[in-house]
C-alpha cells in the first residue's frame, strides 16, 4: 500500500477563495479520499488567520493541518511568490503520525522548547517504530540549533530530522507557522512519523571555499567572538574591504551569498552558516551554531555549482525508491542567486523524481537535516543556503 | 697485550671520530633539509596568502555582479510590469477605471510598495485623490489634506510637466524630506498626468525600503506609466465625448425620424383623402356625363325631331368635349385607383417585342401624317418582363402620343429597349421641341401642362404623363426624362426582367 496524495494550488489573492481552491483542488487530486494530514505552505502575503481557519473548516476540523509562511512557495505547477499549496495524505494501515507544537520560544529556553516538542510527539508512539520527524520553526530565532538539540534529547541524537525555517518577503520581519486551525510566530512546530514508512534524503548546497583556512579561536553558540585570534567581523572587513558600518549596509547580500563554512571531517561539503549581525564589538551571529575551534571558510556560490547541488540533491533522495511525494525546503538565499533562473531548479527536481510525482516545499531561511558521514551517525544539523529534498513513500 | 689494547683504543677512537663526523655532517645535512622545508614553508604561507588576496578580489568582483544582476533583474520585472499595465491601462476606455488598474503586485514589480493619483478640480481648486495602494484610511486622508495645503508645488510640477524623486530632489532636501514625511517612505518619484484633455494631475509611487536604491532608471519607467495613465485618461474622455455626441445625435435621429414618421402617416392620410375624394368625384361625374353623352346623341341623331344645323354643331361640341371629360374622369379613376393600391394588376410574362409592335402599329397612323420616321431598336434577346398588358401599352401609347404631338414635321421617333442589371430599359426619343430643365421635376405632376405653343393649340388634361409614372410604379419600375430646348426629349422607364 503507498501513500496517496492530492495537491492544491491556489493563487487567488483573497485568503478566503484562496484556501478553498486550493483545498477544492487538492481534495480532487486525491479523488476524494480521506485525507489523514494536511501539510500547507503559504507565500506571506496570504498568510493569515483566516487562511488557516478556512482550510480547517474546508478540509473538515478533524484533519490535522501543518504547515509554515514562505517567501515564494514551490509545488510541481510553478515556483509562486504569491500563493497557497496544501498536500493532502491518506497515510495506509500500519503508518502512524502525530504533530505536535511548541510556542512562545521567547519566554523559554530553545533547547527546552524542542524537549518540549519531542515530548509531545512522542504520545502515543510506545512500540511504535518511529521513522521521520519533519519540523517547521519560524525563520528568525536565533537558536535554531538548540531546539534541534533539545528535540534529539528527546526523539534520539541520531534520529532523523528533517525540516526548514519559515520565511517572509526578505524584510526578516514575522514569519508563520500553521498548525490545524491556528497561525503563530516564535515557536515550532513537527510531525512524526512511524511504522512502515520509507524515505530518501538529499542535502547539498553547491557553495565552494574560497580564501584561506582560518580557525574559530573564541565562540558561544550561534556568536562566534574571534577568528585566528582577531574580532571575527575582521575577516568579513578584509574580504569586502569595508568597515563594520559599511558591511551592515552589505549584511543583505552578504548573508544570502557570502556564508561561512564549517569544515567537517569526512562530509563532502562545508556546512554553512549564515551572518545575521554584526555586534560592535566585532562579534558576528550566525543563523546555527559555530563549534569553537572549527576550520572555516568563506564561501562562495554560483548558479551553475547551485544547480549541480539540486542534481546531486535529488539523485541521492531518489535512491531509497520513495516516491509517493516530494518535500523541498530549498534555502531563500538560493532563491535570490538563482533569480528568475529558479525554475531551473524545480525542473531538475521534476525531472529527478519523475514529473508525475506530487512535490510541494519553500523557500526558508534555514534547514534541517542530518549530515551524511557515518562519524556523524546521521545526527541532525542546522544548515544555510541548502536544498533539503525529501522523499516519502510507505 | 697491551699492544693488542692500545691497537682497541686506537680503533675506538678512531670510530668515535668516525661517528662523530657522521653525526656532524648528518646534522648538517638535516639542518639544510630543515632551511628547505622553511623556505618552502614561506612560499607556501605566501601562496597562500596570495590566494586570499585573490579570494577578496573574487569576493568584490562578485558582490558588484550581484548586485549589478539584482538591478537588472528588477529593471527587467519593472519594464515586464510596465508592460502589462501599459497594455491593461490603454484598452481602459473608462475614466474611472484608468487608475483601478494600478495593483499592489505592478507596484511590486515596479519596485515600489505604496502610490496615489490625484487630478486637479479647476472649480472646486483642490486635488482630488483616485488611486491609493498600500495606504490605510487614516494615512490617506492626513494625505489628502496635507497635498492640498501644499497644493502649489504640485501645481508647479504639472505646469513644468517634469518629474520629482528622491533623486532630482536630492539637491533640495527640505522638499524631499517634506514629501517623505508627508507620504511615509525612504524614497519616491512624483510624475505629472498630463492629458491635452480635462483635469490634469500628479502619480505618487514611494517605497519605505531603504535598500532599495531608487535609479534614475526607476524615474524614467514612473514617467513613463504617468504618461500612459495621461494618454488613457485622454482616451478615456475622447470616447466618453465621442459616445455622449453619438448618443444625443441617436436621439436626434430618432425624433427626426419620429417626426417624419408622423408627417408621412399625415402626408398618406390627406393623399388617401385626396384620391377617395378623387375617386368619388370622378364615379359621381360620370354618371352626369353619360346622361349629358346620351342626350347630345340622341337630339343629334334627330331621334326627338329635326334640328337646325346651328344647334347640331353645338351638340357635336358638347358631345366632343364630353368624351374629353369621360376621358380626364378614367385618367383620374385610373390614377386614383393605382394610388390606392386598388387597381388590380394582371402581371404576366410579356413580350415587350410584340407589345412594342402592336403600339407601333397604332401610332403609326398619325406617324405617317407627320412624316415621322418610327424607328425600333430592340435588343434581340430581351428577356420577357412580368407586366399587366394593358396598362404597359397605355404607357407606350401615352408617351408614343406625346412624342408624335410634340415633334415636328419629318421628324425621328426612336423605341429603344435593352437589358440593363436586372431589369429592361425602354428610351422612347424624339426630336421634338423639348422641354426647358425647370420644367423636367414637375412633368409627371398631375394636372401639370407646360406652356408652350403646341399645348396652347392641342387639348390635354394633365393627367397623361402622371398616369404613366403611376403605372411604371406600380410594376416596381423607375421612369425619368432627358430633354433638351429644340433638340427633343427622352423619356426612359424601367420594367423588372423576369
Amino acid at each position: 500500500m503507498s501513500i496517496s496524495v492530492g495537491v492544491g494550488l491556489s493563487t487567488e489573492k483573497d485568503p478566503i477563495l484562496a484556501a478553498k481552491e486550493a483545498v477544492r483542488m487538492a481534495n480532487l487530486n486525491i479523488h476524494n479520499k480521506r485525507a489523514d494530514l494536511a501539510i500547507c505552505f503559504s507565500s506571506v502575503d496570504l498568510a493569515s488567520s483566516i487562511l488557516i481557519k478556512t482550510i480547517n473548516i474546508s478540509l473538515g476540523e478533524h484533519i490535522p493541518i501543518i504547515g509554515c509562511s514562505g517567501a515564494a512557495i514551490i509545488c510541481n505547477q510553478d515556483i509562486c511568490k504569491h500563493g497557497v499549496v496544501v498536500m493532502l495524505l491518506n497515510l495506509p494501515e500500519g503508518v502512524h503520525f502525530n504533530t505536535a507544537c511548541t510556542k512562545e520560544l521567547a519566554a523559554k529556553s530553545s533547547q527546552g522548547a524542542g524537549e518540549e516538542l519531542g515530548q509531545k510527539l512522542l504520545y502515543g508512539f510506545k512500540g511504535v517504530r518511529r521513522d521521520l520527524s519533519i519540523m517547521f520553526c519560524d525563520g528568525l530565532i536565533q537558536e535554531g540549533s538548540n531546539l534541534i538539540h533539545g528535540l534529539q534529547e528527546k526523539l534520539g541524537r541520531s534520529f532523523p530530522l528533517v525540516g526548514g525555517s519559515a520565511s517572509d518577503n526578505l524584510k526578516f520581519q514575522k514569519t508563520y507557522l500553521y498548525f490545524n486551525q491556528e497561525i503563530f510566530s516564535d515557536g515550532a512546530c513537527a510531525i512524526l512519523f512511524g511504522g512502515k514508512l520509507n524515505f530518501g534524503l538529499g542535502v547539498k548546497h553547491g557553495w565552494k571555499p574560497l580564501g584561506k583556512p582560518r580557525y574559530v579561536t573564541k565562540c558561544s553558540g550561534n556568536i562566534v567572538r574571534a577568528i585566528d585570534n582577531t574580532p571575527a567581523a575582521q575577516v568579513y572587513e578584509e574580504y569586502f574591504a569595508c568597515n563594520l558600518t559599511e558591511l551592515r549596509k552589505k549584511l543583505k547580500y552578504i548573508s544570502v551569498l557570502y556564508p561561512i563554512g564549517i569544515y567537517l571531517p569526512g562530509e563532502e561539503e562545508y556546512l554553512l552558516r549564515n551572518l545575521i549581525s554584526i555586534e560592535n564589538d566585532g562579534s558576528l551571529v550566525f543563523q546555527g551554531n559555530v563549534p569553537e575551534n572549527s576550520l572555516i571558510r568563506l564561501m562562495i556560490g554560483t548558479k551553475e555549482s547551485c544547480l549541480t547541488a539540486t542534481r546531486q540533491a535529488t539523485d541521492e533522495a531518489k535512491k531509497s525508491g520513495a516516491n509517493n511525494f516530494v518535500l523541498v525546503f530549498d534555502s531563500i538565499s538560493r532563491y535570490i542567486l538563482l533569480r528568475r533562473e529558479a525554475n531551473r531548479e524545480l525542473k531538475i527536481i521534476k525531472e529527478g523524481v519523475g514529473k508525475d510525482t506530487p512535490v510541494i516545499g519553500l523557500y526558508t531561511y534555514g534547514e534541517q537535516a542530518p549530515l551524511e558521514a557515518i562519524s556523524y551517525h546521521g545526527q541532525t544539523y542546522f544548515h544555510n543556503q541548502t536544498i533539503v529534498i525529501l522523499t516519502v513513500g510507505a | 697485550m697491551h699492544n693488542l689494547d692500545y691497537i682497541y683504543n686506537v680503533a675506538g677512537g678512531l670510530l668515535a671520530l668516525l661517528t662523530i663526523i657522521y653525526l656532524i655532517l648528518n646534522l648538517l645535512f638535516k639542518m639544510d633539509k630543515i632551511k628547505q622545508l622553511q623556505t618552502t614553508t614561506e612560499k607556501l604561507k605566501k601562496s597562500l596568502e596570495e590566494m586570499d588576496e585573490q579570494a577578496k578580489l573574487i569576493v568584490r568582483t562578485d558582490i558588484e555582479l550581484n548586485k549589478t544582476q539584482e538591478e537588472l533583474d528588477k529593471k527587467m520585472s519593472g519594464l515586464y510590469a510596465l508592460q502589462r499595465l501599459s497594455r491593461e491601462i490603454s484598452t481602459t476606455l473608462e475614466e474611472s477605471q484608468v487608475f483601478k488598474m494600478v495593483s499592489a503586485s505592478h507596484l511590486q514589480d515596479l519596485g515600489f510598495e505604496k502610490a496615489c493619483g490625484f487630478l486637479w478640480g479647476d472649480h472646486e481648486r483642490r486635488f482630488f485623490l483616485h488611486l491609493n495602494v498600500g495606504y490605510m484610511a487614516d494615512e490617506i486622508e492626513a494625505i489628502k489634506s496635507s497635498v492640498n495645503l501644499d497644493k502649489d508645488l504640485y501645481l508647479n510640477l504639472i505646469q513644468n510637466e517634469g518629474s520629482l524623486s528622491s533623486i532630482s530632489a536630492s539637491s533640495e532636501a527640505k522638499i524631499k524630506n517634506k514629501i517623505n514625511e508627508i507620504f511615509s517612505v525612504k524614497s519616491f518619484v512624483i510624475s505629472p498626468i498630463l492629458p491635452k484633455e480635462g483635469n490634469k494631475g500628479f502619480l505618487f509611487v514611494g517605497t519605505e525600503n531603504v535598500e532599495a536604491a531608487l535609479t534614475e532608471g526607476d524615474e524614467e519607467l514612473i514617467t513613463i506609466l504617468s504618461n500612459q495613465i495621461g494618454q488613457a485618461l485622454e482616451n478615456a474622455r475622447l470616447f466618453e465625448k465621442t459616445w455622449r455626441a453619438q448618443q444625443e445625435l441617436e436621439k436626434k435621429v430618432e425624433e427626426r425620424t419620429h417626426e417624419l414618421t408622423l408627417a408621412l402617416e399625415e402626408v398618406k392620410k390627406i393623399s388617401k383623402r385626396k384620391t377617395d375624394f378623387i375617386s368619388s368625384v370622378s364615379h359621381e361625374l360620370r354618371t352626369p356625363l353619360t346622361s349629358i353623352k346620351g342626350y347630345a346623341a340622341i337630339l343629334i341623331e334627330e331621334k326627338l325631331g329635326a334640328i337646325p344645323p346651328a344647334v347640331k354643331e353645338r351638340l357635336q361640341k358638347v358631345n366632343n368635349h364630353s368624351n374629353e371629360l369621360v376621358n380626364m374622369v378614367n385618367d383620374l379613376l385610373d390614377i386614383a385607383r393605382i394610388e390606392s393600391g386598388k387597381a388590380t394588376m394582371k402581371m404576366e410574362n410579356q413580350d415587350l417585342k410584340n407589345i412594342i409592335a402592336s403600339v407601333a402599329d397604332l401610332i403609326m397612323i398619325q406617324c405617317k401624317n407627320k412624316n415621322i420616321d418610327l424607328v425600333l431598336d430592340i435588343q434581340n434577346d430581351i428577356p420577357c418582363v412580368l407586366a399587366d398588358r394593358s396598362h404597359i401599352e397605355r404607357v407606350f401609347i401615352n408617351l408614343l402620343g406625346n412624342a408624335v404631338k410634340f415633334t415636328p414635321q419629318n421628324g425621328k421617333i426612336t423605341i429603344k429597349a435593352y437589358k440593363k442589371d436586372k431589369a429592361v430599359q425602354i428610351d422612347i426619343s424624339d426630336t421634338g421641341i423639348g422641354m426647358p430643365p425647370e420644367a423636367l421635376n414637375m412633368i409627371f405632376d398631375e394636372f401639370y401642362r407646360i406652356d408652350n405653343p403646341i399645348n396652347q393649340q392641342v387639348k390635354g388634361t394633365g393627367l397623361g404623363l402622371s398616369l404613366v409614372k403611376h403605372i411604371v410604379e406600380a410594376h416596381k419600375g423607375k421612369i425619368w426624362v432627358e430633354s433638351n430646348v429644340g433638340k427633343g426629349s427622352t423619356f426612359s422607364f424601367t420594367l423588372p426582367a423576369n
